[in-house]
């Protein structure tokens, strides 16, 4: 009893001690989130700062090459550059400013253009691109690669040569597109030796980069018994596009490849590529296939074929796939004379096949 | 002239301003479409230049827009990265005065606004 109020006092002592260390605790931790608010609050102050007056420096230097109507002396260069080039050292200020060069160079034409791919060369950016291609990070190669092509770096078309067979899909398409845009067809003979597949979509930008170009003669016999499967097709897309008729008899051998792909490439090629006896070759392979590969042949000989195929194309009219009938009967009426006559007077009950023929005739009309 | 200009990317604006500025012309720049449409009314530009992908408003909109209020008074020049041929036809369609494909040279966007300078003071 004694003791009780002892021990009340004690707890009492003991727990403004405790709570006196859990307030001291809180308003430390506080102070310090203060701090640190305040710190980070001056750091991005001066931060913004900094970037708003690299933007200043970069959009005046950018703007000055741009309207520099001058002949430019090798040994000055644009002139103004000087602080640029202190700057350069400078991660910050270098990549806003290549990234500013970069968006510039790409909505710029002209005379205007040559002087920024000038600028890049003088502040010798070109030189920590090429620094990022050892990097080990795929996008930062990529990215180095996308910005030499931009800036149109064709003296170093020897060096990016070598990633065009890259093990990272991207490395390799930059490369790809690089060395196209550098050298032309001729940038094309990394697929004497790609192990890689050339995507479909990397196939269309290669196909894009190429048809800015005059036309030129390119042998693509090799490529058309590439191993690489991908390589073939695109090989036969080129042949299609600047009209390889030379390679005819190699294109039919790719009606036999083992790669569906290959083959229905191959039937869209003879097409376009074609003599009067490849319609017979067409047919001859028609039941060995998908009907994918029938509609392609179909569609094929809607272009190719003559009247010697209206007796074949007059057998699909009983065929129960609709695509196949209409683009048989498109064939048909095609063909010439005969063939529409044939299409005409076939007689069937069925509905699907007037309609199909009704429909082929209004086309034939407009 | 008094050009105002319509274009969302900074530096593209900057290099606009300062090339017309260089050829003698005031230039009102705006950032987006909203901007264009209410300095086009408010200020009267006697040339409109324009980009197709902006915010609010896009440049086919504003051809729109300036062809019904001022027909015949205020021609529209697009500067795009979209060339493809869809997209020219409509901007002509709804009346664009010319159309400059990116990347452009600024020595031809002078010559071409120079076009309707000459067709101003005649």
């Amino acid at each position: 009893m004694i003791s009780s109020p002892l021990f009340v006092l004690a707890s009492l002592v003991v727990s403004l001690h405790t709570l006196g260390l859990v307030i001291l605790i809180f308003t430390n931790l506080i102070l310090l989130i203060l701090a640190f608010m305040l710190f980070f609050m001056l750091w991005k102050g001066t931060h913004e700062k900094n970037h708003d007056r690299y933007r200043l420096i970069s959009g005046l230097l950018i703007r000055r090459a741009v309207f520099y109507d001058d002949q430019i002396d090798p040994e000055t260069g644009i002139p103004g550059t000087k602080k640029a080039t202190r700057l350069m050292v400078n991660k910050v200020f270098r990549k806003l400013f290549t990234e500013e060069l970069i968006s510039a160079k790409k909505n710029i034409a002209g005379m205007a253009a040559e002087n920024l791919k000038y600028l890049y060369h003088q502040l010798k950016l070109e030189s920590f691109a090429l620094k990022k291609l050892n990097s080990a990070h795929w996008h930062t190669k990529a990215k180095a690669i996308q910005e030499l092509t931009l800036m149109d770096m064709r003296e170093l078309k020897d060096d990016l040569f070598v990633y065009t067979n890259d093990k990272n899909e991207y490395v390799r398409m930059e490369a790809q597109v690089a060395v196209v845009q550098f050298n032309g067809f001729e940038g094309l003979r990394f697929l004497d030796s790609i192990t890689y597949a050339i995507s479909e979509w990397q196939q269309i930008k290669l196909l894009h980069k190429l048809s800015n170009l005059p036309p030129a003669h390119i042998d693509i016999s090799g490529w058309l018994k590439s191993p690489n499967t991908s390589v073939v097709v695109f090989a036969l897309k080129l042949a299609r596009n600047y009209h390889g008729f030379e390679m005819h008899d190699v294109i039919l051998t790719c009606l036999d490849h083992p790669d569906p792909q290959v083959r229905l490439q191959a039937i869209h090629c003879l097409g376009e590529i074609y003599n009067d006896e490849t319609s017979v070759h067409l047919i001859s392979r028609f039941w060995r296939d998908d009907v994918r590969h029938q509609l392609a042949i179909i569609k094929a000989l809607q272009n190719i074929g003559s009247e010697k195929d209206n007796i074949f194309l007059s057998t699909l009219l009983g065929n129960d796939d609709y695509d196949l009938k209409l683009n048989a009967a498109r064939a048909l009426a095609s063909s010439g004379l005969k063939g529409f006559a044939l299409l005409v007077e076939y007689n069937d009950a069925d509905l699907v096949l007037n309609d199909i023929i009704t429909q082929v005739r209004g086309e034939l009309a407009a | 002239m008094k050009i105002l200009v319509a274009e969302d990317d900074d530096l593209m604006l900057k290099m606009l301003e300062f090339r017309l500025k260089k050829d003698g012309h005031e230039v009102i720049v705006t950032h987006d479409g909203r901007e264009a449409m209410d300095k086009i009314d408010q200020l009267m530009p006697d040339v409109v230049i324009t980009d197709i992908m902006m915010p609010y408003f896009s440049g086919l909109e504003i051809i729109g827009a300036v062809k019904t209020k001022y027909p015949g008074i205020m021609p529209v020049i697009i500067i795009s990265g979209m060339g493809q041929e869809s997209v020219v036809l409509e901007a002509f369609q709804l009346g664009a005065d010319d159309f400059i494909t990116k990347p452009f040279s600024p020595n031809e966007l002078s010559v071409r606004v120079k076009r309707f300078e000459k067709s101003f003071f005649t």
